[in-house]
C-alpha cells in the first residue's frame, strides 16, 4: 500500500478517537479487510507525528512509554477533511462517468 | 535472536525506542509475510530522518553523524573489495581521478563532531580512542607481519581461504571500531547543526556520485565487465542514499 494511503487510513481511524498502534491496525483491518504491514503502519505513524497531524494522547513520559496511544490533532482533522472532500469529488466524477449515481 | 527482534533492530534508534515493541509484536503476529514490508519500512525511515521522533535533543544529529561515517567506511570497503579501479585512484600523483575525494572529505570535515577544547575532554577522547582502536590495531599489525613474513604467498586451499577471510574480517573490524569511536565522541562532543549535517551529506553524496560516474565512464571505453559496473552501481546507490537523506534532513525543524 502506498505510504500516503497508509497515512490517510491512520488519520481516518484516529478521527474516531485515540488508539494505540495495534488497535489502529485492527481498526484499519475492520475498515479495509486487511492489516497494514508493520513498516507501512509505523512509518505512517512516524511521518504523521513529525508533521504534527497526530500526537501522543497522554503527554507524560511514563504513559508514552507504556501505551503509546496516539490521537489526531486539529491540524490532522483539517488535513483529513480536505483529503476526504477531494476524494469525494473525484469519486463523484468517476461514478458519473461510469453512469452510476453516487450514493 | 528471533526474526521480529532482528527486523526491529534495523529501524533507526528513535523509531525503535518509540515503536520497537509494537513493531516486534506486529511482525511476530503477522509472520513471514510481513517481513518484506517491515524491511522496506526500515529502509524508508532511514532515508527520511526528518520523520524520526527524537527521544532526546540532538538524537537525530548524533545518529546521522555516525551513519555518515559508516557510509564512508562502507565505501572504503567497497572500493577495496573490487579490483582498485584506475578511474577512482586517489593520490597527489592522480589529481584528475582524485576529484571525487574532494567533496567527500569536505563533507566528512563538516560532519565531524568536535570534542570540547579542554585538557580533560581531550584526555578522555584519547583514552577512548586507545581503548577502542587497540584491538583492531593489533589485528592489522598481525596481518601486516603475516604478509611481510611471506607465509601468505605459499598458502593454498583452506589455509589460503582462511587468510583471505582474516583479511576481510580485519578490515570490517577496523571500520566497525572507527564508527564506534565516532559514536563515543559524538556523545560528549559538539555535534554539527542540522543544516551543516545536511550539507555534509550532500557533499558526501556528490563525491560518491562523482566516483560512480568516473568509474562508469572508464568502463564504457572498455569491454563491459561485471566488476566495474557493479562497483559503479553500488557507489551510485550509496550516493543516492546520502543525497536523499541530506535533502530530507533539510525538512527538519532546526
Amino acid at each position: 500500500m502506498h505510504s500516503n494511503d497508509a497515512q490517510m487510513l491512520v488519520l481516518t481511524v484516529l478521527a474516531d478517537g485515540p488508539l494505540h498502534g495495534y488497535a489502529i491496525n485492527t481498526a484499519i483491518e475492520e475498515l479495509t479487510g486487511s492489516r497494514l504491514g508493520p513498516g507501512s503502519l509505523y512509518g505512517a505513524l512516524s511521518r504523521l507525528e513529525a508533521r504534527e497531524l497526530i500526537r501522543p494522547a497522554d503527554e507524560t513520559a511514563e504513559a508514552q512509554e507504556r501505551h503509546r496511544t496516539m490521537q489526531i490533532t486539529d491540524t490532522g482533522r483539517d488535513q483529513l477533511r480536505v483529503e476526504l472532500q477531494q476524494m469525494a469529488r473525484i469519486s463523484a466524477v468517476g461514478l458519473r462517468a461510469l453512469g452510476i449515481a453516487p450514493a | 535472536m528471533s526474526a521480529a527482534t532482528l527486523l526491529t533492530r534495523l529501524y533507526p534508534p528513535a523509531v525503535r525506542e518509540r515503536w520497537g515493541e509494537d513493531i516486534g509484536h506486529e511482525v511476530s503476529a503477522s509472520g513471514i509475510r510481513s517481513w518484506p514490508d517491515a524491511l522496506a519500512g526500515a529502509a524508508r525511515l532511514w532515508l527520511h530522518p526528518a520523520d524520526w521522533p527524537e527521544t532526546f535533543t540532538g538524537q537525530t544529529r548524533r545518529v546521522l553523524t555516525v551513519a555518515l561515517f559508516a557510509l564512508t567506511a562502507v565505501t572504503g570497503l567497497l572500493l577495496r573489495s573490487a579490483e582498485p579501479s584506475a578511474a577512482v585512484t586517489a593520490g597527489f600523483r592522480h589529481p584528475a581521478t582524485s576529484l571525487w575525494l574532494v567533496p567527500l572529505l569536505f563533507g566528512i570535515g563538516l560532519a565531524a563532531p568536535l570534542p570540547p577544547l579542554s585538557g580533560e575532554a581531550l584526555r578522555r577522547v584519547t583514552a577512548a580512542a586507545v581503548r577502542t582502536l587497540a584491538a583492531p590495531a593489533t589485528a592489522v599489525a598481525a596481518m601486516c607481519l603475516t604478509a611481510w613474513s611471506g607465509i601468505a604467498e605459499h598458502l593454498t586451499g583452506l589455509a589460503d581461504a582462511a587468510m583471505v577471510l582474516y583479511y576481510w574480517l580485519t578490515l570490517g573490524f577496523v571500520a566497525f571500531r572507527l564508527c564506534t569511536l565516532v559514536a563515543h565522541i559524538a556523545r560528549t562532543a559538539a555535534l554539527p547543526t542540522t543544516r551543516r549535517l545536511s550539507t555534509a551529506l550532500l557533499y558526501v553524496g556528490t563525491g560518491l556520485a562523482l566516483a560512480a560516474s568516473q568509474n562508469l565512464l572508464a568502463a564504457v571505453g572498455t569491454a563491459p565487465r561485471p566488476g566495474p559496473l557493479s562497483e559503479s552501481l553500488a557507489l551510485g546507490l550509496l550516493a543516492a542514499t546520502a543525497i536523499s537523506t541530506g535533502r530530507d534532513l533539510r525538512r527538519t525543524r532546526a
